[in-house]
């Protein structure tokens, strides 16, 4: 059901990989600030 | 036809997939932030710049027998709307009080605000009336009247974000909202309820305040480069009303309201809740409800959910912010951040409602006519008919997309700015931006996601 689907809620997905990407890069980028700022 | 009034029309003829316009949308607002943090070094929307219209335009425009005619209009078209409502045919599309109430005043007014400032508070029939009453008792008391009590700083705009609520609800909840008869009763109460709120903290407290019409459309004025000052139409630079919004306790859930109410409208039409719907009800069902009463409640969670998903994602943003630093709590960031969701509220609404009222709107050529729908033709308009070739899909979708854009990009800009007054360092500054810029990418994907979703 949920593969017969995919296309349909693929496309869903779609719309929403470019905040998912960006905040993924912000918490990375938060992280290493973090750690770099802990080791200095 | 309501299908074509909403612009449920299959794009076959974009060039690119809908959600590619989404990735697009996305990229402009990473190079829009850029280009702020590049281009844009001192906060320029915070200061209070506003001149008067030329010549004696300005004081005409704001003067007195102006305003008491506006009144005077306001005061007619809410007592045709009532009257045609309780008095009239029972049909939601023959009578005129739905299509005049959810189409030509709530969504008709939103760009008449934007381009030409706060009309509503000049059409305002509650102020109207307000006002005239407390005129009449000044001269009966021959004297001033007792002073109003203060307005309680805790109660802040929670009445209006009450009422927009309220409005919501009775919009996209209720099974009967667009009844006429159960819409003259809503206005009935609601009427009955401001004169009471305006009788003890004063009209122009109340209407500046709490009462939820005149702080909804008051807030899209904001983006107008007019204002009114002093009995004077002036010009002001746009979007600059919203960086002198006062937020309180509030503000925050007005702009979640304001937000979740379209963004519930366009999801209850997507499969994510088209399918839970029915399971949802049917669980109400069975704890003994009517049908009705669980679809009620089941629409009633939705609205609920989708308001505090905005809610929560703007809170997100914040907690983000403050994790850069610069010592301020959430609460005072969310507060100083939330006029930047003015215009994602209006790029929402014009996004979603655009063919509405475009569409529907022509409707009251022919309402205005025989507005009981008994079959009369008042001014010889009764056979006009709806022109549902004004616009295309492709082209309603471009209009859509370009809104959302626009929107999110007003919306970073103004963040942008209240951030450079706001940071003691421009650096840190633009840091606390990569969440808000987070935000408005997640509005923006939301917002293509529903109208894609509206289409499906």
């Amino acid at each position: 059901m949920l593969i017969a689907h995919a296309g349909h809620w693929l496309t869903s997905v779609a719309y929403f990989v470019p905040v998912v990407a960006f905040l993924a890069w912000l918490v990375i980028t938060q992280i290493k600030d973090r750690r770099g700022r802990s080791r200095g | 036809m309501i299908q074509i009034a909403h612009g449920l029309v299959s794009r076959a003829d974009l060039p690119i997939p809908e959600w590619l316009f989404g990735w697009a949308a996305a990229m402009v607002l990473v190079v829009s932030f850029v280009a702020l943090a590049v281009l844009w070094p001192e906060p320029r929307l915070e200061r209070e710049r506003w001149r008067p219209l030329p010549g004696a335009l300005g004081r005409v425009l704001a003067s007195r027998p102006i305003e008491i005619l506006c009144g005077a209009i306001g005061v007619l078209l809410l007592g045709v709307v009532v009257y045609a409502g309780l008095r009239g045919t029972q049909s939601s599309t023959a009578n005129l009080a739905p299509t005049f109430i959810y189409v030509a005043f709530w969504l008709g007014l939103v760009p008449l605000s934007v381009v030409f400032g706060d009309v509503f508070k000049a059409f305002n029939p509650w102020r109207a009336i307000g006002r005239s009453v407390g005129w009449v008792a000044s001269k009966a008391a021959r004297g001033d009247l007792p002073a109003p009590l203060s307005y309680p700083e805790r109660l802040g705009h929670w009445p209006a974000t009450a009422g927009v609520f309220a409005f919501a609800v009775m919009e996209l909840v209720v099974s009967n909202g667009d009844k006429p008869e159960n819409l003259a009763v809503a206005a009935l109460v609601y009427s009955a309820l401001t004169f009471i709120a305006m009788a003890l903290y004063g009209v122009e407290t109340w209407i500046a305040r709490g009462e939820a019409f005149s702080v909804y459309f008051n807030l899209f004025s904001r983006i107008s480069p007019f204002e009114t000052r002093d009995r004077v139409v002036g010009l002001r630079q746009p979007l600059s009303g919203l960086a002198q919004l006062k937020a309180g306790a509030g503000t925050v859930a007005l702009l979640a309201v304001m937000i979740g109410s379209v963004t519930f409208d366009g999801a209850s039409e997507a499969p994510i809740w088209t399918g839970i719907a029915p399971d949802i009800a049917s669980f109400f069902g069975d704890l003994g409800l009517s049908p009705q009463r669980a679809l009620e409640l089941t629409f009633l969670l939705g609205l609920t959910a989708a308001i505090l998903l905005v809610y929560g994602f703007y809170r997100l943003g914040v907690v983000g912010a403050r994790s850069v630093g610069g010592g301020f709590t959430a609460e005072r960031l969310a507060r100083a951040f939330v006029h930047s969701l003015g215009p994602i509220a209006l790029a929402y609404v014009a996004a979603h409602y655009f063919t509405l009222l475009l569409f529907q709107g022509q409707a009251m050529g022919y309402l205005i006519s025989d507005p009981l729908g008994d079959g009369s033709d008042l001014f010889g308009t009764a056979d006009s008919q709806i022109d549902y070739s004004l616009i295309g899909s492709d082209a309603t979708w471009y209009w859509q997309v370009g809104f959302v854009v626009a929107g999110h990009v007003a919306a970073l800009t103004l963040a942008h700015d209240r951030a450079l007054a706001l940071y003691d360092s421009a650096k840190l500054g633009v840091r606390s931006q990569y969440w808000m810029l987070a935000v408005m990418v997640g509005f923006t994907s939301l917002a293509l996601w529903l109208l894609s979703q509206a289409n499906a």
